[in-house]
């Protein structure tokens, strides 16, 4: 079964995507800042990780840079409560980063389940 | 004793008049010199024997003579005495400036036989004066042109004397004589140029700021004061005082525009935070939402009300989504854009939905003007602004006029008091003449939630999110209103002069995209915009549309994007279409978030890729479009 890394500071929206997430069957790890996600990165278990952008302790595109240096074949979902602060767009700039597909909060549970059916299968 | 008198009193005389610092001489009727003293001798470098006895033209030549001297003498020997000022060659000192008087000199009979000629070398007189002139002129000129408005009057107030710019700071462009008015008239509370002339005694420099003046067109500004009284020494009386006026209402603009950008800011930070962690909240709601629906889809029951809640959400994210937009955190997809072509969309559905009795008028005077700005943003920005000015014409009817024209970065720095990004910026003008608004309410009308209008009428978002979108654009929106007059908003936006397309889209170039809708005003610009970054599109709003997708290859849409407010073609018609020639395309569907999309068939047979909710960005579907394909 696939694992997917879940990145995300706010409580309630990580253990929704844990929820959905395991309810199709996926290995789900979490992580509650960047930093922790990069302690607890397994190149050999996570084949997806869906990380929020703006968190405290290493922020989401520092979380894309080092895992797509890890694992280049890594598929990477970001999500976003905000597309932009001040003059940087967050959401563009994972895009060039690296992320396979963005999301602004608050998305479609479905959409995001296919999105990551497909990154699998692609 | 009476003869050495004599002699005392002739060498007396003769050393007097040697002495002297004129020139004497003593002509006689026929123009000749009788006597002379030593100084004429020394300026002429003669010897009094080759003078004495000789005529004026022999001295002074028979031109100059004719000229200046004979007519003067003349008069002289008429009885009249004779003063002028002449300048001439001196063989001692070249040219120099003399004083001439000529006084009549009475004969033995009392009739005037001779000319009594005083010459006084005036010269260092006139160069003095000259150059105190010259001084007084470069004082004048200063005065004239210092900065400053100065003004000299009386205790009471009574304008003595006043410069260039004092005249042009009351707005006194015909140049009317101000001396003699006084200035208490000028002041809108006449009783404080009595507070400042208490103040203002000690010999020392007052200040008083931003006190009310009016103007001679009647206009109020606000003034900085500076005033120094003078007092007789003895008397301790104020002789008069002088008043340095500096006019402030520039300074007091850009005061209140800083303020109000801070202040904006602030609101914006605060509601964007807001808005960031609601969308939050948000997901988990939708995202648990959806799995309940799974979860009850066998029985049924209660479908229905977790279908209210995702429809609610979709509510909530539009209203987040407005909330950042104004906080200037929903990033814009910029594009070069001709504005008037906006403004014309504009202006047409404008058109449509007034009143009768509500006329539109338009001049847009440098058509072809760009802006670099999304152009669906844009276009809501300026239909929100000409559906406030027709509801604030809805009881009265009147003209809204809508301008459009170029200016100056030094233009907008003028008006503007802000610092510029581009050499020229166009200005759209929306005016209206209806009930107009305080200034309590316009200073805040920018502000998230603030509303004047009942309830149920309007968010309070829709300017606040023009704000955004303008501000995003490093634009500026402003407002002028008169209650019961009418407003003027104006948008300025720099023009545009680096006309790249942006990077992120290039890849999907050339590729096909097919509109079926109604074929609004809305819709025609985000064609016209995909058009412009690379799509080939094709609009249609009818069953024809339908026949378009099962031709060949070669015409085959790679995409279509589907608006649901069609009444030509429902979805269930697309989705039955489609499914029944087996197409393939993906579709992404355009909808507001009012509709339940739990029941269509387009929706859920997963046709359709992506769903968007009205208004759509170009940055959405874009997005949206590359995510289709990507598939």
């Amino acid at each position: 079964m696939a694992g997917i890394l879940i990145v995300e500071d706010e409580k309630d929206v990580r253990e929704m995507l844990r929820d959905a997430l395991i309810r199709r069957k996926y290995s789900v790890i979490e992580a509650a800042n960047g930093k922790e996600a990069l302690a607890k990165f397994k190149a050999s278990f996570i084949d997806v990780v869906i990380t929020d952008i703006l968190m405290p302790e290493e922020d989401g595109l520092k979380v894309i840079m080092k895992l797509k240096e890890l694992k280049p074949e890594l598929k990477i979902i970001a999500i976003s409560g905000g597309g932009k602060f001040g003059p940087v767009d967050y959401l563009n700039m994972a895009r060039t980063l690296g992320a396979d597909e963005v999301f602004t909060k608050p998305f479609s549970l479905k959409k995001l389940e296919k999105r990551i059916d497909e990154l699998l299968t692609s | 004793m009476t003869v050495e008198k004599n002699y005392i009193d002739r060498h007396l005389y003769d050393h007097l008049i040697n002495n002297s610092r004129s020139m004497l001489s003593v002509i006689n009727s026929n123009y000749c010199y009788e006597k002379v003293n030593n100084t004429f001798c020394k300026y002429h470098k003669c010897k009094k024997e080759n003078v004495v006895g000789k005529s004026l033209i022999d001295i002074w030549g028979e031109e100059t003579f004719k000229n200046n001297i004979r007519e003067n003498i003349d008069l002289c020997l008429n009885g009249n005495i004779v003063r002028y000022e002449a300048n001439f060659q001196i063989p001692l000192y070249g040219e120099r400036f003399f004083e001439v008087i000529f006084r009549p000199l009475p004969g033995e009979e009392g009739n005037i036989t001779h000319v009594l000629a005083e010459t006084v070398d005036i010269t260092d007189l006139r160069l003095a004066q000259k150059a105190v002139n010259e001084l007084e002129e470069e004082f004048r000129l200063l005065e004239a042109h210092l900065p400053v408005g100065m003004l000299r009057c009386s205790p009471d107030g009574t304008i003595i004397h006043y410069n260039k710019t004092f005249s042009k700071i009351l707005e006194n462009y015909e140049d009317e004589n101000l001396e003699g008015l006084n200035i208490k008239d000028f002041y809108k509370e006449k009783s404080i140029f009595d507070v400042q002339m208490l103040h203002a005694t000690d010999e020392k420099i007052s200040t008083f700021r931003r006190v009310p003046i009016i103007t001679c067109k009647g206009r109020e500004i606000r003034c900085r004061v500076n005033i120094y009284v003078v007092t007789d020494k003895e008397t301790k009386k104020p002789l008069y005082a002088d008043f340095a006026i500096e006019d402030s209402t520039r300074e007091i603009m850009i005061e209140n525009r800083l303020l109000q950008t801070k202040k904006m800011e602030t609101i914006g930070s605060l509601a964007g935070g807001i808005a960031h962690d609601f969308n939050n909240i948000l997901s988990s709601i939708l995202g648990y939402s959806e799995m309940l629906l799974e979860e009850i889809r066998e029985n049924q029951s209660g479908t229905e009300m977790v279908g209210k809640i995702i429809k609610a959400v979709s509510k909530a994210r539009e209203l987040t989504n407005q909330i950042l937009t104004f906080s200037r955190q929903v990033g814009q997809e910029k594009i070069p854009v001709k504005i008037c072509d906006v403004l014309e969309e504009a202006v047409s559905f404008a058109e449509l939905i007034k009143k009768p009795d509500i006329s539109i008028r338009k001049f847009f005077r440098d058509i072809d003007a760009q802006v670099y700005a999304d152009p669906t943003q844009l276009f809501r920005v300026f239909i929100n602004l000409m559906i406030n000015a027709l509801q604030a014409m809805e009881k009265t009817g009147g003209t809204l006029t809508v301008t459009q024209e170029n200016i100056s970065a030094d233009q907008f720095r003028n008006e503007l008091g802000k610092s510029i990004v581009a050499d020229e910026y166009t200005v759209i003008g929306f005016e209206d003449t209806g009930t107009g608004m305080e200034d309590s309410v316009m200073s805040r009308i920018f502000e998230p939630y603030y509303t004047t209008k009942d309830v149920g009428n309007g968010t309070g978002l829709g300017l606040s999110v023009a704000y955004g979108i303008i501000s995003e654009l490093d634009g500026e929106i402003t407002v002028k209103s008169v209650k019961n007059k009418g407003s003027l908003f104006k948008i300025y936006l720099p023009l545009n002069v680096d006309l790249h397309p942006p990077e992120s889209i290039t890849d999907a170039y050339n590729k096909k995209v097919l509109f079926i809708s109604c074929y609004n005003h809305e819709l025609r610009i985000l064609c016209s915009a995909l058009k412009k970054i690379g799509f080939a599109v094709d609009c249609a709003s009818d069953v024809d549309a339908l026949m378009k997708l099962s031709g060949d290859e070669n015409v085959k849409p790679d995409i279509v994007i589907f608006t649901q407010d069609n009444e030509n073609i429902s979805s269930d018609i697309l989705s039955d279409y489609l499914m029944e020639k087996n197409i393939e395309v993906p579709v992404i569907l355009i909808t507001d978030s009012s509709k339940d999309l739990s029941k269509e068939k387009l929706v859920n047979s997963g046709i359709v890729k992506n769903v968007l909710f009205k208004p759509v960005s170009l940055r959405e579907i874009i997005a949206s479009i590359q995510i289709s394909l990507n598939k």
